[in-house]
Order: structure tokens, then sequence, then C-alpha cells
């Protein structure tokens, strides 16, 4: 009896979070059929919107890996005083609320800002630009590639590594032969992850940024935007967004389900050329 | 047995807290952002949420608990009683657009015409918003739709363009001119010709699903009365109907 109990409890329980979880989505697609969505790319605001996403994006998660991979290598390899205090500072725009995030860069890139007139003399006006999407959208999706990265270059074999060392590699050469694809499918789902969190930002990029449509107006915003003005179109572009982000999603199992021992082990053993 | 009855039972607790959370409050206004600081001097007690008119509007089409929708528009308040989701809307008050600038003034604008200048920063409200379409019907009254491609930000609520104004990241932006009030240090006014200000009338209407019709009536006459309507007007606002 008590155990029939606990069983259906937890049961119970779990419905009820799937449910929750599930419902939203499922309750967008019920409100667009199937074809609105191909008919919704022939909608200019969507299509502009679309644009500065993927742009935005796409320059935020190179600038992500260029300056992260070094950062989260550093951090995982090294053991130094303050190393948990700078862990802690790549983790914080992880829980800052967004609308801080957009505060902190108009405080630190804004006109009147820190560097404002650093940036000013150098002709640069930062606000209202691709280039604030870019900034907002980094400064909150880094913080999830580089903590992934991390646990993925901790994860590498030390020994692994120290053989590379003792058989003559260089630093760089061991980072890049190694370290690099044992570590790949943590990296890749980092990735993935910074860019799904990349392609939804809101709050710092409407602060920062604006919303102006085909310069700075993203799909959240553009979203937004619509909410008021046409709840149709405002619910395909989400099943949009839902479409994307499921196929990224699904990217990363595949990423992460990828063995990078069996790869590696094959590789290593493989007469080097 | 009696861990899994303490479970159930605060499960059933969480449950009826959420359900009733919405019911604790007891009147609920939605204003357009414009009226921030006017309508808690009129009444103090209630809830409001400030916002775009337009997102406020669409907010009580899904079903939000509003009892009064007071908008920056007329159109906004009509359309939800074209389609029952309010009472017939009356204006309340009326308002009028301005042209803001940062003190430092880094564009040098000193008249509308200035901002038809390449190069300057300007900051309105989006389309939808009632303050936006009221800036294109100033801009088109005055012929200066050419200024529109010095547009850098169409903000959701006019307190945004205030803001990015008064912050100084923007170089000029449309606003009521009760809004440019709140910030008297921080921005310069320009006026905008009497000859090309748009009709701006606010509307005020009791949303048809609201529990607490009697509240939302009483609220609505304080607004009407001598006594809100001496509020509004010393915050900027112009008296309901026009005199003469």
């Amino acid at each position: 009896m008590q155990r029939w109990l606990q069983g259906a409890l937890f049961f119970g329980a779990s419905v009820v979070a799937l449910l929750f979880l599930a419902l939203p989505v499922i309750a967008i697609f019920t409100r667009v059929p199937p074809g609105r969505l191909v008919h919704l790319l022939s909608n200019p605001v969507v299509r502009d919107a679309l644009v500065v996403s993927l742009k935005s994006t796409a320059i935020a998660e190179a600038l992500i890996l260029l300056f992260g991979t070094p950062l989260a290598y550093l951090l995982a390899t090294r053991r130094f005083h303050g190393r948990a205090l700078l862990i802690t500072i790549v983790e914080l725009p992880l829980v800052l609320p967004p609308a801080v995030a957009g505060i902190g860069l108009f405080a630190a890139f804004g006109r009147s800002g820190l560097f404002g007139s650093t940036l000013d003399a150098l002709g640069l006006d930062i606000p209202f630009t691709l280039t604030a999407v870019v900034l907002a959208i980094t400064l909150v999706a880094s913080p999830l590639y580089v903590r992934t990265a991390i646990a993925a270059f901790e994860a590498v074999d030390r020994d692994l590594v120290a053989a590379s060392r003792t058989l003559g590699a260089g630093p760089a050469r061991t980072f890049f032969r190694v370290a690099f694809p044992l570590a790949g499918g943590g990296l890749a789902a980092g990735a993935a992850l910074a860019f799904a969190r990349a392609l939804g930002e809101f709050g710092a990029t409407i602060m920062f940024a604006g919303s102006l449509r085909g310069v700075t107006q993203t799909l959240p915003l553009a979203i937004y935007e619509q909410f008021s003005l046409d709840f149709d179109t405002a619910i395909a572009m989400g099943a949009l967004l839902v479409v994307v982000s499921l196929a990224l999603l699904l990217s990363l199992k595949l990423a992460l389900s990828w063995q990078p021992s069996r790869q590696t082990s094959a590789s290593l053993s493989a007469p080097s050329s | 047995m009696k861990r899994a009855i303490c479970v159930i039972a605060l499960v059933a607790l969480l449950v009826t807290g959420v359900a009733s959370a919405r019911e604790s409050s007891s009147l609920t206004v939605f204003a357009a952002a414009s009226l921030s600081d006017a309508f808690p001097k009129i009444a103090p007690h209630a809830t409001y949420s400030f916002a775009g008119s337009n997102t406020l509007a669409a907010q009580i089409r899904q079903g939000a608990p509003a009892d009064v929708f007071a908008s920056a528009n007329m159109t906004l308040p009509n359309g939800l009683y074209k389609d029952h989701f309010c009472s017939k809307p009356v204006v309340f008050t009326r308002n009028r657009l301005v042209v803001i600038v940062p003190r430092s003034n880094p564009a040098n604008v000193h008249t509308v015409y200035d901002l038809r200048r390449s190069g300057v920063k300007i900051v309105i409200a989006a389309q939808g918003v009632p303050v936006g379409s009221y800036t294109l019907q100033v801009l088109k009254n005055m012929n200066l739709t050419s200024v529109l491609s010095n547009v850098v930000s169409r903000e959701s609520d006019v307190r945004e363009v205030l803001a990015k104004v008064a912050l100084n990241e923007a170089d000029a932006g449309f606003v009521y001119s009760t809004d440019a009030k709140t910030v008297p240090g921080k921005v310069r006014v320009l006026r905008i010709p009497a000859w090309a200000q748009p009709k701006a009338q606010y509307g005020i209407c009791i949303v048809s699903a609201s529990a607490h019709k009697a509240a939302a009536r009483a609220f609505v006459k304080r607004v009407m009365s001598k006594a809100g309507q001496k509020v509004l007007v010393r915050y900027g606002f112009l008296p309901r109907v026009k005199k003469g």
C-alpha cells in the first residue's frame, strides 16, 4: 500500500512537471497551422528580424568561441589563487537579470559610460547599432559556453596531456592535437547552448540596442512588438523560434553522444602524417 | 505514509495558493506609461500596471485581470469596446507632444527642423504605441517625414523614449510634455507648434471581465471629478474638454 502510494506520487508529480513544460510549446502549435510557418517567411517584418537575429548570433558565437575557448582552457588547466573568483565572474552574467546586463552595458559602453569618451574619440557610437546587439547577446550567452567548456577541458585525461608534453609537443600543439579534440563533444554542446541563449536574448538587447526593424530588431524583439499589433504573427514567430531551438537542441544531443574516446583513440593510434 | 500525506498536503496548499493569488488584490488599473506619476496621486491604493497602451490592450484581450483601462488614445479602448472587452470609453484628459534633447544637447538640436540633419540619433515610440502614431502625425503635419531616416530605435512605450534621451544615449526623442516634466534637469524641451499637434485624447473604460465593477466605476468617477482633473492638470495634462 505504502509502496503503491509512493509510486503513484512520483508518477503523478512527473506527469504534472512534463505537462507543464510541454504545454506552452504544444499550445503555440495548436494555434499555428504548419502551412503558416512557411507563409510567415514572406512577411518582411519576420524576414528582417530573422536576418538580424542570425547575423548577430553568428557574430556573437564566433566571438564567444574565439575568446571563450582559451579562457576556459586556462581556467580548467591552471590552479592559482583567485581562480574561483574568476570562474564566479565568468558565471555571473548567467544569473544576472538581463535588464541589469543592459544597464551595465550602458554604464560601460554608452555615450556617458565609462568608455564613452574613448569610444567617441574613436568615432564609435555603440548603442542602437548591430554592434550593441552583438555585445548584449555575447555578454548574456558566453557564460553558458565557457562553463561547459571548463568542464569539458577538466574531463580530459591529464595523463594524455602530460604524455603529449613529454613526447615533445609544445603547449599549442598539445592543445590543438590532444585537449581540443578530446573536449570536442563538450565544447560543441556549450556552443549550441550559447547559440540558443543568444538567439533568445531579449532584455539586455531591447535596453542597450533598442528596436529598429532591419537594424537591431531581433526575432524576440519583433515578437514583443507584434504581440500588441498582430497576435497571430507573434505566435507564428514564436513557433519559428521553437523549431529553430528544437533543431539546436537535437544537434546538441548529437554532439554529446559523439564519443570522443573512440574518435581520439582511433586518431591517436593512427600514424601521424 | 506520514511523509506522503505531508507531501500531498503541501502540494494542495501550493496549488490553492497559486490559484487564489489572482483574487487577493483589490482594484487593478492598466494605464498608459505617461500616467505613471499622476494616477497614483489620484488613487494611491489601486494596483497599477503601467506600460504602452497597446501592450496593455493586448494583455486585456488575452484575459489579463484588469479592472480599468486608461489608454493614451481612443483607438485602443474603442477597439476593445467594439469586441466587448470593455465599456464604452470616455475622454478623461488630453496631452500634447514635445521634442526633448539631452541637457548637453550633443547634436545641437534647437528646433524641430534640426531633426532633419543627418547623423542626429532620434528615438521614437513604435507605431502601435499611441505616442508613436502621434509622432508620425506630427511629422506628417510638418512635412518632416524625412526625419524618420534618423530614427535609431522604436521603443515600446513613451517612458523608454524619455529614459534614452535623459541618459544622453540618444540625441532627441518625441514624448508628451507631461513626461518631459518628470526629468527637468536632464532634458531640454523643444515645442511643437499648436497647428501640428495631434488630437491626443486619453480614453478610460471598465474592463468587462472585471470582478470589481463598483470599485472600477468609483475609480473612473474619481479621475473625472474636479479633484482628479486638478491632479492631472498639475502634472501638465490638458483638461478633458477643450476650452472655447
